[in-house]
């Protein structure tokens, strides 16, 4: 070896260098692969399930049944999976040092978060979005094939609902990688995502039923998911619209908040 | 060539890095040497860019560490052993950094190659023994063939073949011009690796100069005499200004004299010189006795080791 084997190329690294890497770093990470595996698998079994206990009733029992919805069930468990991915995601650096080989190969960290965010959401964007279609056509093949109600993407509010609900998971996935930005551990991360998505809701419930709407499950479970209204009382879930930009609001705030300390923070 | 100015770093109350200033020029392996806890990772992490300095500066080429264009084209740190997944294996690790900076993929196996990894590229990092480990951070530092390379304690936990071949990669690259920045508190290891030294205690500088003049500046230029005439000699000794104390052995120890003069006495005055020895201070010595201050965590009881030469 000697000095100046390498030609260094003209200006400087930028973000399309770091998105490569960082898209080289997921994929040969085994756990993305054994995730990835596991959260569609329980997510499809989770949904075959629910739609099947949903054959063979009574005609009341159908009264207010959302073939949609019941289909979506088993993205629950990508929202839990995808919260745990998001987690790792930036914790697994730390816990293992990798930031500092990050940092020390572009130490534009702003750069280098924009590339980890911007690959991280079009991986869960996609990943979800497949998911949630396939769970929409397992849900109502099973509906439709045991003679319950079922639906199609050309029912009303069908399509939107499979597409907002793989969208609402991955801003819940974004949302988590926030927490791990500013924790940096993934313990304390995930605990933090389970405390807000899972916890929070039985408090809520306790100080101000109409506060209750505005937490991610119950986004999830009553605005995006549903095609048929799920209001009690007086009390109106959010619509789909105002439901998702609640979410993305959420998920900007934990990065945002982690990205100020990423920057400000020695590594 | 790595330059710092001035440059400071508290943690709370605690002063990790104060003040520090010196350079570390290309062309030679200029040692990091201070006990442990004096500031020598933080002070490399500055240089790095990792940890901010709360004043002063750290630069590169005259550059701070995330102006460079492209970092790992111009200087190879290796801060931390495990600084990998480790669940990836290590030729992906390669990859992925390989990327960040546009550097041709083919860089990768060459780099395993000149580290002996090849066998192993496709193995999970995390199975790696230390040594392993450690070549896999080596490899990482010269993958952009960069001018600059840092390395902070890399002989840690090597054994001895390790340690030696260390020690000639790193005097490789200086003698092609690079500039090899290594901290240790292995002292011994230094006066073998380094040309140049620069110590800290407690965050301060103490010295920054070549080993040879550190050396010499403490403590070098006694002569161990051993004679069967004491009592003459010791007088004669005297005589001319030198000092002398009881060495070991029965020997004296003579200082503030030579051993040309010391000689020239015998002849004149008729004494008989069994062994006539110039007495050289070890590095170690020479370390002991400048950073005897700035020890930031010793055992009351330890000055008898630390005279013995404890490592630390």
């Amino acid at each position: 070896m000697s000095q100046a084997v390498l030609e260094a190329p003209t200006g400087h690294y930028r973000v399309n260098q770091v998105i490569k890497s960082e898209i080289v770093k997921m994929v040969t990470l085994r756990s993305t692969a054994i995730m990835v595996g596991l959260t569609a698998a329980f997510g499809l079994l989770v949904t075959g399930l629910v739609t099947n206990a949903a054959l063979h009733h009574n005609q009341g029992w159908y009264a207010g049944f959302d073939p949609t919805a019941n289909s979506l069930t088993g993205l629950i468990v990508a929202g839990l999976t995808g919260g745990v991915f998001g987690a790792l995601l930036i914790t697994g650096e730390y816990s293992s040092g990798t930031i500092r080989a990050s940092l020390s190969a572009t130490p534009g960290r702003t750069v280098l978060l924009a590339a980890k965010i911007a690959v991280a959401t079009a991986a869960t964007v996609i990943f979800c979005e497949v998911l949630s279609f396939a769970s929409f056509f397992l849900g109502t093949g099973i509906l439709s094939g045991g003679g319950a109600p079922s639906a199609g993407l050309g029912s009303p509010g069908a399509l939107r609902a499979v597409i907002m609900t793989g969208l609402f998971i991955a801003l819940m996935t974004i949302m988590s990688f926030g927490f791990g930005l500013i924790v940096r551990n993934a313990a304390g991360a995930i605990a933090s995502f389970v405390g807000v998505v899972f916890v929070l809701p039985l408090v809520m419930h306790a100080i101000s039923e109409s506060g209750v709407r505005y937490l991610p499950t119950n986004i999830l479970a009553n605005s995006i998911m549903t095609t048929v209204n799920q209001g009690q009382g007086n009390i109106q879930p959010l619509s789909p619209a105002v439901g998702l930009l609640v979410m993305a609001i959420y998920a900007a705030a934990a990065v945002s908040a982690g990205a100020v300390l990423f920057v400000r923070r020695d590594a | 060539m790595i330059t710092t100015h001035s440059l400071t770093k508290r943690f709370g109350a605690a002063t990790a890095v104060d003040n520090l200033t010196f350079e570390v020029p290309p062309g030679l392996v200029t040692g990091f040497l201070g006990p442990n806890g004096s500031g020598k990772s933080t002070t490399m992490r500055m240089i790095m860019g990792l940890d901010y300095p709360d004043s002063g500066s750290a630069l590169i080429g005259g550059k701070p560490y995330n102006e460079l264009a492209w970092p790992l084209r111009e200087v190879g740190g290796l801060l931390d052993a495990k600084a990998f997944h480790p669940a990836r294996t290590a030729r992906n690790h390669l990859r992925w950094l390989a990327l960040t900076n546009d550097i041709p993929l083919r860089r990768v196996d060459e780099v395993l190659d000149q580290v002996g990894l090849t066998s192993v590229a496709n193995r999970r990092a995390g199975k790696f023994s230390l040594g392993m480990s450690q070549r896999l951070g080596i490899a990482a530092t010269i993958l952009g063939d960069p001018g600059v390379l840092l390395f902070d304690e890399p002989v840690n936990g090597l054994d001895p073949e390790g340690i030696r071949w260390v020690r000639h990669f790193l005097r490789g690259l200086a003698a092609e011009g690079r500039t090899v920045f290594v901290s240790s508190h292995l002292i011994s290891e230094m006066s073998l690796t380094a040309d140049r030294l620069v110590v800290i205690g407690r965050g301060r500088l103490i010295a920054e100069t070549s080993v040879s003049d550190f050396v010499h500046r403490s403590g070098g230029g006694a002569v161990r005499l051993v004679t069967p005439d004491t009592v003459p000699f010791t007088s004669a000794l005297t005589a001319i200004g030198a000092r002398v104390s009881d060495g070991d052995g029965g020997s004296l120890t003579v200082e503030g004299t030579t051993t040309q003069r010391i000689g020239d006495l015998a002849a004149r005055d008729g004494l008989r010189v069994y062994e006539l020895t110039p007495i050289t201070a070890s590095l170690e010595d020479a370390f002991m006795e400048l950073t005897k201050d700035a020890v930031e965590y010793r055992p009351s009881v330890m000055a008898g080791a630390a005279a013995s030469g404890g490592k630390e």
